[in-house]
């Protein structure tokens, strides 16, 4: 179901993303495009923090280090990697100053050298101070340029009309200005849980299920809300009574519709479905991929689907990110991913997965990855390179070389 | 092949409030010896309920309402839970699906491990000497009446002689098993030891060096370390225990070189102590010094010359004619076993007539059990629970159907009332749990049958019958008994066969792992030990509930590649339940696919996979995609049926876009396609329309076609 998205536009843009709790590199430096229109699949072993990448996008983690710009906006930004810099600059200053005690040409240049850090260390401060007001701010701003559109949309229109069209427009404008203060820039990402029975609270109707964004958003209006809901409903194949239900009346399926219409309602342009289907029947992972494959296209959603069931994944995505306890070892189109696997990882894991195929079962041979065996990375440590335009690998030169000619045999 | 397991005609319902639930119907499969039959089906359609009702441990409100579930003759729906104790865990073990919860989180994995080994290595004990006991004073009884020309206190005399060396030979045993067990916990406390002193990490050298040295003391002569081996451990010891706390390399050396001289003591071969011990109870002379073998040749002859060849002579006459005379017995049986069919027969039994002709049966076949016979015959044994307990079912039944259809004509009664008042209620009226009756006589009959031809089978075999063989192997028996009775199963023994329980099953550093808790373990590991547990009393059938549905890909394939593996080299069977067909073609030889109770199709995988032929199997298929597939996947619409009111027709209509109109009218019967493969849809039938399966799976087998052919080719 492959539908390579052909617009270039970055709808979101991951830049060496770091999440760390405490001493555990849950993610370590992972960058990576999302296009507009596209389905990127983020795979791997459950614990190789493909979950935690998702969490951190949709803000749930205050991210460790690294950048994450959505729609060109810089949403979350971590600071460690400011702080490393300047404390490399403060040790290379010590190590100049340990210098020049001994070494005269070295103390000619010291006054230079420490100008030079100086600057450094204000740039970084600058920059750092620059990242935690994005990190915090971006919401607000957000909201005071929604607000500031309903400003002007309004008040002209008020100030020339009169009587009760007047009453009429403010009482809109009080209700418009009172959504625009809540929005948050980060509701236009949305998400999709795993486990459909965990992620719903069962003391709430569907109704308030889906409505609760809505509300928080500050909607007031009990019409337009019910109106959105039903509407919602019928998008992701429910019906309008199943509104007043609750949770525990509905099929493992039917929740998981539940769960979609949760993030769709809120109009997203990006969806990160956290393994929507690995708690279900077959026969009802069918129904919730071709629900979302059929609102991807009716909404030109985005989506980031995080799985760990390569078929599904390759059904699915156009892109796929292979993740490894916490690095991503390789990036390619779908296709070419499964036709071209070059990191060892990647080659282990596809010959891991099992096919409808009694004949080609028997002789599937499992490829165990081992990276101690696999890598020399003592000499020159890796990096996330372009092997072929579009497909990226997790490796240094000398394996970057390896794969090259491997790819033109 | 060997059939392990026959499940017919299962039927299993649940008593609920709001009627009863029809969770499995008419459910057949076979299961032969090393062979693995896959249980495909959506939740809920009954897949977990027959793996259950085979381990006996559904839940109290289920109502098993006729079939049989033969295992080693026995059918395990009417045997006591007495008996059941002795089958499940142990001949039938089960993988549950999450195995966090299967796991007891506040002990140790160890303990999990070795818990049943030590309570059953007691049982175990018991159930031995008890054998021995009975069976020699049968065979005494048996002996003095096949005999008459020989005096009985000669034949007593002999009988306590077998007795009295029998005793000897367990006291050598013992002795000996101890100082193996000694050895055995020396060769653990070592590696114990060596894996510390590697680590860097052995606080308390000195107990350490004790410790082996005193269990390796237990070993001398009795046996085990004897003749230059002992002499040379006895120094090793002895340096040991000189041992200073900075040569822990020192200590290291001297505790391989022990290693190695105990494992070659316990790989050399064991004496024939039952023979040793006639020799030392009657003898009354030392054991001459020979090698092992030539020791062994001489004590058997001294054995047979003295002993052994007339004892032999006088147990075959009694088992000749302890079997002549359960033979005739049990021509008696198969005529009353006649004569009572017609009193179950009737259209309603009648209790009294049934309870009497009950007691008659049971009485005349406990007689005809030849109980001097080794292979026990399971049909006979467990005749009398099996007989009682359908007729308990059948008559509990005609009380629970009248209760019910009182509870339900009621609650009849009162709608009505309410709609004559011109009510509508919001409720509606539960149909009554009814027991078919008709079933459960058919299964009382089924029991008398079932013994009525292996009786035929035996009489019509008992000509070919070698006796002399028997005898010997009756001798094997009281030997076996024997040593069961001393074998005790220690800690360290349950420790040392946990280890390499861990070690089969890939766990890595088992010493490490042994005193950790489940919650210290991941996902994958959590469902080795879960294995290893299953794997520990040796069954012959493991029933695995979806054993890697709560793991990922890469852990999966390590599952399924151990599972395959266990099943290889220990030969076991399988039941494979999961709702992902994609397990399952590595797996499985045979696919049963079950919607909504019922088997709609069987086959081998290759049937199934290659050419699928009913509705239910085109959607599973088809909605799962794979590799190459690009197509809009085909979700099945709608849900499986409520089962409290199943369908008349095909349960799967509804959903079907197949459907014909039949379908609706008249459940399909199972339609044979080949020797192995058949599904039950009205598609097979000769009049119906030909329909070609979706196109998402005729594209998907061309290419598994061409695939194949370019690997052969």
């Amino acid at each position: 179901m492959a539908n390579n998205a052909n617009n270039n536009e970055v709808l979101l843009k991951v830049e060496n993303l770091c999440q760390y709790f405490k001493i555990n590199k849950a993610v370590d430096d992972v960058s990576f495009d999302i296009k507009k229109g596209e389905v990127f699949g983020l795979v791997g072993e459950s614990g190789c923090g493909k979950t935690t990448t998702g969490r951190s996008i949709i803000k749930l983690y205050d991210i460790t280090s690294g950048n994450i710009y959505f729609k060109g906006k810089r949403i979350c930004a971590g600071t460690l990697s400011y702080k490393r810099a300047i404390a490399d600059a403060k040790k290379k200053l010590k190590q100049a100053i340990e210098d020049a005690k001994n070494d005269p040409a070295a103390a000619a240049r010291l006054p230079e050298i420490k100008a030079e850090t100086a600057k450094f260390i204000t740039e970084q401060k600058a920059e750092m101070a620059k990242a935690i007001h994005d990190h915090k701010n971006c919401d607000k701003e957000y909201a005071a340029e929604a607000t500031k559109e309903v400003d002007n949309k309004y008040l002209p229109l008020i100030n020339s009309a009169t009587g009760e069209e007047k009453a009429r427009l403010v009482e809109e404008y009080k209700r418009e200005r009172n959504v625009a203060k809540k929005q948050r820039f980060i509701t236009q990402i949305q998400m999709i849980f795993q486990d459909p029975i965990a992620s719903l609270d069962p003391r709430m109707t569907v109704r308030d299920i889906i409505a609760e964004g809505l509300v928080i958003r500050g909607e007031t209006d009990k019409k337009k809300i019910d109106e959105q809901v039903f509407k919602v409903l019928e998008l992701v194949g429910l019906v309008k009574e199943h509104a007043s239900r609750y949770p525990h009346e509905f099929s493992g399926g039917q929740r998981q519709r539940i769960g979609v219409a949760r993030a769709v309602i809120m109009k997203p342009e990006l969806i990160i479905a956290d393994e929507p289907v690995s708690a279900l029947d077959v026969s009802i992972q069918a129904q919730v991929i071709n629900l979302l494959n059929d609102l991807r296209h009716d909404l030109g959603l985005t989506i980031l689907f995080i799985a760990h069931d390569l078929s599904v994944v390759k059904y699915f995505s156009d892109r796929i990110g292979v993740m490894y306890f916490g690095k991503l070892v390789e990036l390619a189109d779908s296709d070419e991913l499964f036709k071209n696997p070059l990191h060892p990882y990647t080659k282990s894991l596809l010959s891991a997965i099992p096919l409808p195929d009694p004949a080609y079962e028997k002789q599937r041979t499992r490829i165990v990855y081992n990276p101690l065996a696999e890598h020399d990375y003592s000499k020159e440590g890796p990096t996330l390179r372009e092997v072929k335009p579009g497909h990226f690998v997790y490796c240094n030169t000398e394996e970057f070389n390896k794969y090259v000619s491997e790819l033109k045999d | 092949m060997e059939k392990k397991l026959e499940v017919k005609n299962l039927r299993v319902s649940f008593k609920t409030a709001n009627g009863k639930v029809q969770a499995v119907r008419d459910v057949t499969f076979d299961l032969n010896k090393g062979e693995t039959i896959a249980i495909v089906g959506e939740s809920g359609s009954g897949k977990s309920v027959t793996s259950k009702s085979i381990l006996g441990i559904l839940a109290a409100n289920a109502m098993v309402e006729g079939g049989e579930i033969i295992y080693d003759g026995r059918d395990l729906l009417k045997i006591t839970e007495d008996e059941f104790y002795k089958i499940r865990g142990d001949r039938i073990a089960m993988i549950f699906q999450d195995p966090l919860s299967s796991l007891n989180p506040i002990m140790r994995i160890g303990k999990q491990l070795t818990e049943a080994m030590i309570l059953k290595g007691k049982a175990r004990q018991r159930a031995a000497k008890h054998e021995f006991n009975t069976t020699l004073k049968l065979l005494n009884k048996w002996m003095i009446e096949a005999n008459p020309d020989i005096p009985a206190a000669e034949i007593n005399q002999k009988c306590k002689d077998f007795d009295a060396f029998e005793f000897k030979h367990i006291e050598i045993e013992q002795s000996y098993n101890e100082a193996v067990e000694a050895a055995n916990e020396a060769l653990s406390s070592i590696d114990d030891g060596l894996f510390l002193i590697e680590k860097n990490a052995l606080t308390n050298y000195k107990e350490k060096a004790n410790d082996v040295a005193n269990l390796a003391s237990k070993t001398y002569d009795k046996y085990v370390v004897t003749g230059d081996s002992e002499t040379k451990l006895k120094t090793l010891v002895g340096e040991l225990k000189a041992v200073k706390k900075t040569e822990l390399d020192k200590m290291a050396d001297i505790l391989s070189s022990i290693k190695a001289l105990l494992t070659t003591a316990l790989e050399r071969k064991v004496p024939n102590f039952f023979r040793m011990g006639y020799y030392l109870k009657f003898a009354n002379q030392p054991l001459p010094d020979l090698s092992v073998d030539r020791l062994d040749e001489y004590l058997l002859k001294y054995l047979n010359d003295n002993f052994m060849n007339d004892f032999l002579a006088t147990a075959q006459n009694a088992l000749k004619h302890s079997a002549s005379v359960h033979n005739s017995r049990k021509e008696e049986v198969i005529k009353l076993l006649n004569d009572s069919l017609p009193v179950f027969s009737k259209p309603l039994l009648i209790e009294k007539e049934c309870r009497e002709c009950e007691k008659t049966l049971i009485n005349a076949v406990e007689d005809s059990i030849d109980r001097l016979e080794i292979n026990k015959d399971s049909v006979a044994y467990t005749f009398a629970s099996g007989l009682k307990s359908a007729i308990d079912s059948y008559f509990e039944g005609i009380k629970r159907n009248k209760a019910s259809q009182k509870a339900h004509d009621k609650q009849q009664a009162k709608y009505d009332r309410l709609c004559a008042r011109g009510k509508k209620p919001d409720w509606k009226v539960i149909p009554a749990a009814l027991v078919d009756l008709e079933a459960s006589a058919e299964d009382i009959r089924r029991v008398i049958l079932r013994l009525k031809e292996r009786y035929e089978a035996v009489l019509a075999a008992s000509g070919e019958r070698d006796f002399a063989k028997e005898t010997i192997a009756l001798v094997d028996f009281f030997k076996a008994n024997a040593s069961d009775s001393v074998y005790k199963v220690t800690k360290g023994m349950a420790k040392h066969k946990a280890l390499r329980l861990m070690e089969e099953v890939g766990i890595p550093e088992p010493r490490k792992r042994y005193r950790q808790y489940p919650f210290e373990f991941s996902g994958g590991m959590r469902q080795r030990i879960v294995i290893a547990i299953a794997l520990a009393a040796n069954p012959d059938i493991l029933i695995c509930d979806e054993p890697t549905t709560a793991l990922d890909v890469t852990i999966q394939a390590q599952i399924l590649e151990l599972i395959n593996k266990i099943k290889a080299e220990r030969q076991l069977s399988i039941i494979f339940i999961t709702h992902d067909l994609g397990v399952v073609a590595n797996m499985a030889d045979k696919i049963a696919v079950m919607y909504a109770g019922k088997i709609v199709e069987y086959g081998t995988s290759e049937d199934i996979f290659y050419s699928p032929a009913h509705p239910y199997t085109w959607a599973l298929l088809s909605s799962m995609p794979d590799l190459d597939t690009n197509e809009k996947l085909e979700a099945i619409p709608g849900t499986p049926p409520n089962m409290i009111y199943p369908p008349v027709g095909d349960a799967f209509a509804d959903r079907n876009k197949y459907a014909l109109e039949i379908d609706f009218e008249l459940q399909p019967p199972m339609f044979k396609i080949s020797e192995t493969h058949s599904a039950a849809t009205w598609l097979l039938h000769p009049d119906a329309p030909k329909v070609e399966p979706p196109k998402i799976i005729l594209d998907r087998v061309a290419r598994m076609k061409q695939r194949g052919e370019e690997n052969n080719g």
